[in-house]
């Protein structure tokens, strides 16, 4: 008898955790979670260093266009702009690596409905901090996930916020 | 918090028929647009442009017909009470893919929506498509997609939000300006800004000094509702009915000098 059910439920069994995985990696793909880093970026040595130029602000290299959208990842010529290419490593560097050949992957990608604006949450008069979403990304010293703190951004987390701060938790806030 | 509540005005003695609000519509709410417009089932648009005649019953005489465009998109209810909103469409959603926003706007999120079309039976306007097949975009389209409105996939009810990602857009632009307060952010939807005749215009309707300001229109005697009776109604019979029912009380105000087209437009007539 226990071998029948056995039998009758291990197809079951497999089934289950066979969907289980798919759906994690389905998730996984679909959230960007292995986002591919062509170079490991340090953020500490390079947050650290500007701070001491009196210029230790993420809108250095993360900053805002004219009309208030955000810039996202750098491009090279942001590195550029500090690197000037004199030694032998930068010139290495700037002669391998291109914009265009390696795309930058980004663990933080919100979906296609989602309206999210980081101007309107950064530069409110309830000002919020690029940690509060993005973890301690000012001491990570790489690109890899274990380095985050806080993990995909579901809409929970911008609600408790929004709840918080008395913003609006209408869906037009941050859908479209 | 919000003040703004966004109307529309729309002066149909002024409205050619063009159709330009409802291409630029289409174009910046990322719909396919068909060469052929009687596919119905195929068909999405939010802005639809009727062609009215008053000779409808005929029997008229040649130099009596006059005809008009309505362009018709979704009016964005707000119920009897504006304070406490609930469209019709609203209340019957059972996945909170529609919402009403601070500012007055009826949302639909496109990503969220199940399509079971209750909403699309609850519309008195009849302002809300269901997506029958994928959106099949011709040549390059594609390529010119807009990027703060996401793509309506198959088997999802969409509609005209006013335009609001361009609220967005606009906010994002004040606050790099260093403008913080929210109030004083104001946009032009597509359909405003295409209307070659200036037949639509967009603003608050709380605020007197905006051209839509809803107690001017309110006793503006060319102004009308679309399909809301009860505004010819008097004062009395209207609380009266109102006490009984929710009426939709759109946002969106015709104003024409034909008594025959705010007649069909309205319903007055009939009801």
């Amino acid at each position: 008898m226990k071998r029948t059910l056995l039998l009758i439920l291990l197809p079951f069994f497999v089934f289950a955790c066979l969907s289980y995985i798919v759906s994690i990696r389905i998730c996984d793909y679909a959230m960007a979670a292995q986002p591919e880093k062509p170079l490991h970026f340090n953020h500490k040595s390079h947050g650290e260093y500007l701070q001491r130029l009196g210029a230790g602000d993420c809108e250095l290299c993360h900053g805002y266009y004219d009309n208030g959208r955000f810039m996202g990842t750098p491009a090279i010529g942001t590195c550029k702009s500090c690197h000037n290419g004199t030694t032998a490593a930068e010139k290495a560097f700037f002669k391998g690596y291109n914009d265009t050949d390696r795309p930058w992957g980004s663990y933080a990608k919100q979906p296609d409905l989602v309206y999210f604006s980081h101007i309107a949450v950064l530069k409110n008069t309830k000002q919020a901090r690029c940690s509060s979403c993005h973890g301690d990304k000012k001491n990570s010293m790489t690109t890899k996930k274990t380095d985050r703190i806080m993990g995909k951004m579901p809409m929970g987390q911008c609600m408790d916020c929004h709840d918080a701060l008395r913003i609006s938790n209408k869906c037009l806030v941050c859908h479209d | 918090m919000m003040n703004v509540r966004w109307g529309m005005s729309i002066d149909l003695d002024k409205c050619t028929g063009c159709g330009a609000c409802q291409i630029s519509c289409m174009q910046e709410n990322n719909m396919p647009i068909f060469d052929e417009d009687s596919d119905i089932p195929k068909r999405v648009t939010f802005l639809d442009l009727m062609k009215v005649t008053n000779d409808f019953e005929g029997g008229k005489k040649y130099g009596e017909v006059q005809t008009a465009f309505i362009p018709k998109m979704c009016m964005q209810c707000s119920g009897n009470d504006p304070k406490n909103p609930h469209p019709p469409c609203v209340t019957v959603c059972p996945v909170v893919a529609t919402d009403v926003g601070d500012d007055g706007i009826v949302s639909q999120i496109w990503s969220r929506c199940i399509g079971c079309r209750y909403c699309q039976a609850a519309c008195p306007y009849e302002a809300r498509v269901f997506n029958w097949w994928k959106p099949r975009y011709e040549g390059d389209f594609k390529q010119g997609l807009n990027s703060d409105v996401s793509v309506a996939s198959r088997g999802t009810v969409v509609k005209c939000t006013f335009c609001s990602h361009i609220w967005k857009r606009e906010r994002d632009r004040a606050i790099a300006g260093g403008e913080t307060d929210i109030n004083k952010v104001t946009y032009t939807p597509a359909c405003v800004s295409a209307c070659p005749t200036g037949a639509i215009v967009f603003g608050d309707l709380n605020n007197p000094n905006s051209p839509v300001y809803e107690t001017r229109l309110k006793n503006d005697p060319r102004a009308v509702r679309m399909v809301h009776s009860i505004d010819q109604q008097p004062e009395n019979e209207r609380a009266r009915r109102m006490r009984i029912k929710d009426y939709p009380n759109p946002k969106v105000y015709y104003l024409s000098s034909q008594k025959w087209l705010r007649d069909i437009i309205s319903g007055f007539q009939n009801s």
